[in-house]
């Protein structure tokens, strides 16, 4: 039960269920205790995580003394209750509630891919008619209703037990979803006649008990009985929730929620829950591939080891070589890869950092998921939660929606949030600052006389009795600000938390197993001199001072922050060998490219932003070349001698990783001594005077982003945003330009050519530009800041190609 | 001829009642006057209490018991007035409406001061477009007289009226959807508990009282509860309207004493039955109530005698049908109502609804078995009593009356593959 179902007390109650004595909390629901007393009562609109509505009738049930057959969802224990849930009455209430379902229900059955785990069957078996009453035609709806890019409604199998639009209302809080019309003439559909677009709409095809919501990358796939089913973990981000792979076969056909109350309380996201098709896409690598001029040729496993062994050996003897990833790998695939830089080719330069994220985890006041649940106040800046951690988002939803949770958003530009948000603008650069001046008012005991907005918020942070702060631990001098001011209110007795959104799935697993330049497994202190960052190496590589990279996992031509220094550096370095499971960016500018597992195919485990460590089962063999990180790693090390330094084993590994954070004493959870970061600070945004074309570029996440499996995942293909940039309508009248008409925006780096949008979440001199876009790379106007600034003038795709300084003048 | 002097009605057809001094000149206001001058809330609940008023809408509840059950814990409260009138068969809010417009504004202003409420919603019916409008002019003028708004007769007691119209639902007559569709929400019945009382409008604690209620108030505050409870039988007095229609000489609204026989009303209000008919059946309380027939005409108008035929005074929808009516059609046209405005939440009245209105259909166009027959006469036990609102338990008990008194006349339908009062086949069968 969640959180905020309405308090069941302590006092306990007598209950009897089917002549069961038991003794339950006071106000539980007859459903819930009727679980307890070991019988069942058959439920269909009723859900546990939403409010109980007692729509559907299924659930009557007689209790003593009440003449009326009771809804067993929606009826609160009291003391000396007597609940029969199986008598001569109920049977027939339900027998004849399951008639009047099944009245006009097709009974497709057949071929309905709820068919073997739905409830309407299983009930309808249970305590059904065997045969309908009904003599007449069966009315019809619409069959085949294409609600929106993920789902088909058939409006006939639907029941109108309303839990698809309870869920769009009380979880997701967007109110999209609803019923129209009335009577038995109801339907499900949009509220402005528009496609469902959620990034949580695969969960009402789990939570629909009949076949009327259906999942398109799972239709007339396979049957319930015919699947296989693995345990594993999300790590598409860094919230890790877990779920479960169904596949048949061998091949993967759908993933379905694993409730962890403490992680995602029984939901995933749409990117989470379709992004498995593009294993089985051309474009999936199967093969290694080995540079012949400019192409890449496949070759063999062997092969690719071997030129890896030559070209390494010698960089590695020379100090001139770089191992980049582990962000994106299991936790004893991280260590595999420190193990690989530190032992095998002797050098400390390693990281998995690849974005502007400098740290993974907080340095204190660590929190957990739940923490968000009852916090009286969130401060969110640098993340952005719905498209980055949108089960995380969901959770912080809810606790504003029904918990009185404020969220202030910090920020350079007005988020989209379907809940009530303080938002205060402020430009990254002077994030910190306004963190110090907070911390000096609340400790001064200034909050109640100041006035201005720095005394607002610290009025609301001294009047909220617990404080959780969401960052993406980008900027180094904001996080120690607001340690300082967490520490400042925790003084004041303020219960204070912190969550780090990582920027890959696996970011604070990757920097516990020591993927960091300058601490090794369990945050110790690696031996020798610290090694070069991510921004370091691939100065040095552009410059012509590193002879190798080793990339695993990551994509750095798309996703690091100075994009032209990425791409000159990978270019430049006379030898790249990269891990991927397909030709990503980075990876078509390598020398050699070991194709790798999914975290279907493999095993092990995965720490997700909280420091918790989930172990993932494998669901489905690769192909029969594909290796796991680890094993590719392995297969490496042994060519160059070095057999004995890592194992492919995931046990091995593990047991290597643990034994190190037992030396270290600490482990994942840990809050940890600071990983050393490339000295860079993100510049105050400047604003531009207003006759200029010149934007300040400020790159925006997308849920659907990014260059990997993503961007070659058929499922998820329709929900992609086209690369677009968002200015505002005052700039927008000034620069001329016009809403869905095509840009160049022209920066240091290069150009990108991007759809115009006009915003006013775009602050006057901004363009808000969607980031790591393989199309329209953002990175290529950004510096190592994470903000850039760019020309904006029509693309050259308009016949007459003239930039608006032209046109204007 | 009746004798029963007309107290809610008093004036109309007469006077011109939307007007102020008319109105005032019929003996209104003075309740509102006395009342913020020299009575307490308190005092006026007790009176209301002691006067036995029960709700006219058709539950029959204790007036002054519901308001007594508002919390009292500071928060705001709203006075709602259910103007929804669309009950079948049931006219006498909208005759009230149009008719007596500041008498129901003065027992709203009344009753919101008993109740310390902050606003007052009256939720009209959307099809009441002309008695929308007169309430409107008659607010503004009450407004301008000062009986609306602030600082009352320097009482210092403020309050005002907010008007919302309807949008076509029946359901929305149910309190929980009325607050739902004000709230701006899909007009459907809300899970109970809680209760209005206790989390009503908004969520705040609210009182829905009924048109023909809140017109009563301010009689029983002039003229004393002792002589409100007087009329009638003890446990349900007072003047009631009751909307006589169907095959009667003279159909309309008529006010009479609670507890005045069936036959008396037939008789001596209505003019009784069309020449040469004979009576066939009567519902007593709108469309939602079972037939009473014509050994019951003894039977007092009044909740408790009504109950005790299993039927009930409901709205006060006196529809009288006589021998040539057909119960078939009669059921099916009730029945195409009640599955017409089921919102559709619950699956009984959702699927049951259709359902019998298709049996019904069938039946009367001569297509029907005794299967049918049998689904009729066995259906009453999943599809009442298992709904959330009263909506799904209206469908069935006109139905089932008729069915019960009149079995050979729908086994007729069945024998004859058709309707036996169907002109055509009378020539036939001629």
């Amino acid at each position: 039960m969640s959180a905020d179902r309405p308090a069941a007390s302590r006092r306990m109650v007598n209950v009897v269920i089917d002549g069961s004595a038991l003794s339950v909390p006071e106000g539980t629901l007859v459903v819930e205790a009727a679980k307890l007393a070991g019988t069942s009562v058959p439920v269909y609109c009723y859900h546990p995580k939403m409010d109980p509505v007692g729509l559907c009738r299924i659930c009557l049930v007689e209790i003593e003394k009440t003449p009326k057959l009771q809804i067993a969802c929606a009826t609160r224990v009291t003391e000396g209750m007597v609940v029969h849930t199986s008598s001569e009455r109920v049977a027939q209430a339900r027998n004849g509630v399951l008639e009047f379902l099944l009245l006009n229900h097709p009974l497709d059955c057949p071929i309905c891919d709820k068919g073997g785990e739905c409830d309407l069957q299983d009930f309808t078996m249970s305590y059904g008619p065997g045969l309908s009453r009904l003599t007449e035609p069966k009315l019809h709806k619409p069959k085949r209703v294409d609600l929106g890019p993920t789902i088909v409604l058939d409006e006939e199998r639907c029941i109108l037990c309303r839990r698809c639009t309870r869920f769009d209302d009380e979880i997701a809080q967007e109110r999209n979803l609803v019923v129209i019309d009335r009577g038995h003439r109801s339907l499900i559909g949009t509220s402005d006649g528009g496609p469902y677009r959620s990034y949580f709409s695969g969960n009402t095809t789990e939570i629909c008990p009949v076949g009327a919501l259906t999942s398109k990358a799972y239709r007339f796939r396979a049957r319930p009985w015919d699947l296989t089913h693995a345990d594993s973990v999300c790590a598409q981000c860094s919230v890790g929730c877990n779920f479960r792979i169904d596949s048949r076969f061998g091949r993967i056909m759908r993933t379905f929620t694993r409730e962890n109350l403490e992680i995602d309380d029984g939901w995933i996201c749409d990117r989470g829950r379709y992004t498995f098709n593009y294993l089985y896409e051309p474009t999936r690598l199967r093969r290694p591939l080995m540079r012949r001029g400019d192409d890449l040729a496949e070759c063999s496993l062997d092969d690719a080891a071997a030129l890896c062994a030559e070209k390494l050996g010698p960089a590695a003897r020379a100090g001139r070589v770089g191992v980049i990833g582990g962000g994106r790998l299991s936790d004893e695939e991280a260590f595999a890869l420190q193990a690989f830089a530190r032992q095998v080719l002797g050098t400390n330069n390693i990281d998995y950092r690849v974005h502007l994220q400098k740290f993974a985890s907080p340095a204190r006041f660590g929190a957990r998921l739940i923490d968000i649940d009852d916090a009286s106040l969130v401060l969110m800046f640098g993340a952005y939660t719905p498209e980055q951690a949108p089960i995380l988002d969901l959770r912080l939803r809810r606790a504003v929606a029904r918990h009185h949770t404020q969220l202030m958003y910090i920020g350079p530009y007005r988020p989209h949030l379907p809940v009530e948000a303080q938002y205060v603008e402020y430009t990254p650069g002077a994030i910190a600052d306004l963190m110090m001046q907070l911390a000096d008012t609340v400790h001064q005991g200034r909050t109640e006389s100041g006035d201005g907005f720095v005394a607002d918020i610290a009025r609301r942070l001294a009047q909220a009795e617990k404080i959780i702060a969401v960052h993406n631990g980008r900027d180094p001098a904001s996080v120690s600000a607001l340690d300082r001011l967490l520490e400042t209110l925790a003084g004041y007795n303020h219960r204070v938390g912190v969550l780090v959104v990582g920027s890959q799935g696996n970011a604070r697993g990757a920097e516990a197993a020591g993927c960091v330049p300058n601490l090794g497994p369990g945050y110790a202190p690696c031996s020798g001199e610290a090694g070069m960052t991510t921004g370091e190496m691939l100065k040095a590589a552009a410059d012509g001072a590193l002879d190798a990279l080793f990339i695993a996992g990551a994509n750095p031509a798309l996703t690091f922050a100075d994009g032209a220094l990425a791409r000159r550096a990978l270019e430049n370095v006379p030898f790249l060998a990269v891990a991927e499971q397909v030709l990503t960016e980075t990876a078509a500018l390598a020398d050699i490219v070991f194709p790798t597992a999914s975290f279907a195919e493999k095993r092990g485990h995965v720490t997700n932003l909280e420091g918790r460590r989930q172990a993932f089962g494998q669901a489905v063999e690769p192909p029969v070349d594909v290796l796991s990180d680890a094993e590719i790693i392995a297969l490496v090390a042994r060519a160059m001698g070095h057999a004995e330094s890592v194992s492919p084993q995931p046990a091995a590994l593990l047991a290597g990783l643990v034994r190190a954070e037992s030396a270290a004493e600490r482990s994942v959870g840990d809050l940890l001594p600071r990983a050393k970061v490339d000295a860079v600070q993100p510049a105050a945004v400047e604003k531009v005077d207003a006759t200029h074309r010149t934007f300040t570029i400020i790159p925006v996440p997308h849920l659907y982003s990014g260059g990997g499996a993503v961007a070659h995942d058929p499922g998820t293909a329709p929900m992609r945003p086209r690369p677009y940039a968002i200015v505002n309508p005052e700039d927008a009248a000034r620069v001329g330009v016009v809403p869905g008409e095509r840009l160049t925006l022209s920066g240091s780096g290069g150009s990108i050519d991007v759809e115009a949008r006009v915003g006013p979440q775009a602050p006057v001199g901004v363009a808000l530009v969607l980031a790591d876009m393989p199309e329209a790379p953002a990175n290529k106007l950004l510096d190592a800041s994470g903000f850039g600034t760019a020309t904006i003038s029509k693309a050259a795709s308009v016949p007459e190609q003239r930039s608006l300084e032209r046109v204007s003048a | 001829m009746a004798t029963f002097e007309p107290v809610l009605t008093k004036g109309v057809g007469q006077l011109d009642l939307t007007d102020v001094a008319a109105y005032r000149k019929n003996g209104g206001f003075v309740a509102l006057e006395k009342a913020l001058k020299d009575m307490t809330p308190e005092s006026i609940i007790a009176e209301v209490t002691a006067s036995n008023l029960r709700g006219r809408g058709g539950a029959g509840f204790p007036t002054g018991k519901k308001w007594g059950f508002l919390p009292k814990d500071g928060r705001p409260r709203y006075l709602v007035c259910n103007c929804d009138e669309a009950e079948p068969g049931t006219f006498k809010d909208h005759m009230l409406l149009e008719q007596t417009p500041l008498q129901l504004i003065e027992g709203l202003i009344l009753s919101a001061y008993a109740i310390n409420a902050a606003h007052i919603v009256v939720y009209i019916r959307g099809e009441f477009l002309e008695g929308y409008r007169i309430f409107m002019r008659a607010l503004s003028a009450a407004r301008e007289a000062g009986y609306v708004g602030d600082n009352l007769l320097g009482s210092g007691y403020s309050a005002d009226i907010l008007v919302h119209r309807g949008a076509g639902a029946y359901i929305c007559g149910e309190e929980t959807a009325m607050l739902e569709s004000i709230e701006g929400k899909r007009g459907e019945p809300r899970l109970k508990p809680p209760f209005p009382a206790n989390a009503g409008l908004f969520g705040m604690p609210t009182v829905v009282n009924n048109v023909e209620t809140l017109c009563c108030i301010p009689h029983i505050l002039t003229r004393g509860a002792a002589w409100f409870a007087s009329i009638g039988p003890p446990k349900s007095p007072g003047p009631k309207i009751i909307s006589v229609s169907g095959q009667v000489q003279k159909p309309g609204n008529y006010e009479i004493p609670m507890g005045l026989p069936a036959g008396e009303l037939l008789q001596d209000y209505a003019g009784g039955l069309l020449p040469g008919r004979t009576l066939k059946a009567i519902q007593p309380g709108g469309g939602s109530s079972a037939a009473i027939f014509a050994e019951d005409l003894h039977t007092g108008i009044d909740y408790d005698s009504l109950a005790a035929k299993q039927t009930m005074l409901g709205s006060g929808g006196f529809v009288v049908m006589d021998d040539t009516t057909c119960m078939v059609r009669a059921s099916m046209t009730l029945v195409r109502f009640f599955e017409y405005e089921s919102c559709g939440q619950c699956t009984p009245c959702r699927e049951g609804g259709q359902w019998v209105h298709r049996i019904l259909r069938r039946l009367e166009a001569g297509e029907g078995s005794d299967a049918d027959l049998l689904v009729l006469n066995t259906i009453n036990d999943t599809l009442t009593g298992t709904n959330l609102c009263p909506l799904g338990d209206s469908i069935m008990p006109f139905l089932l009356s008729v069915l019960r008194r009149f079995p050979q006349e729908f086994a007729e339908h069945v024998t004859l593959a058709g309707c036996p009062f169907d002109p055509a086949r009378r020539m036939v069968a001629a």
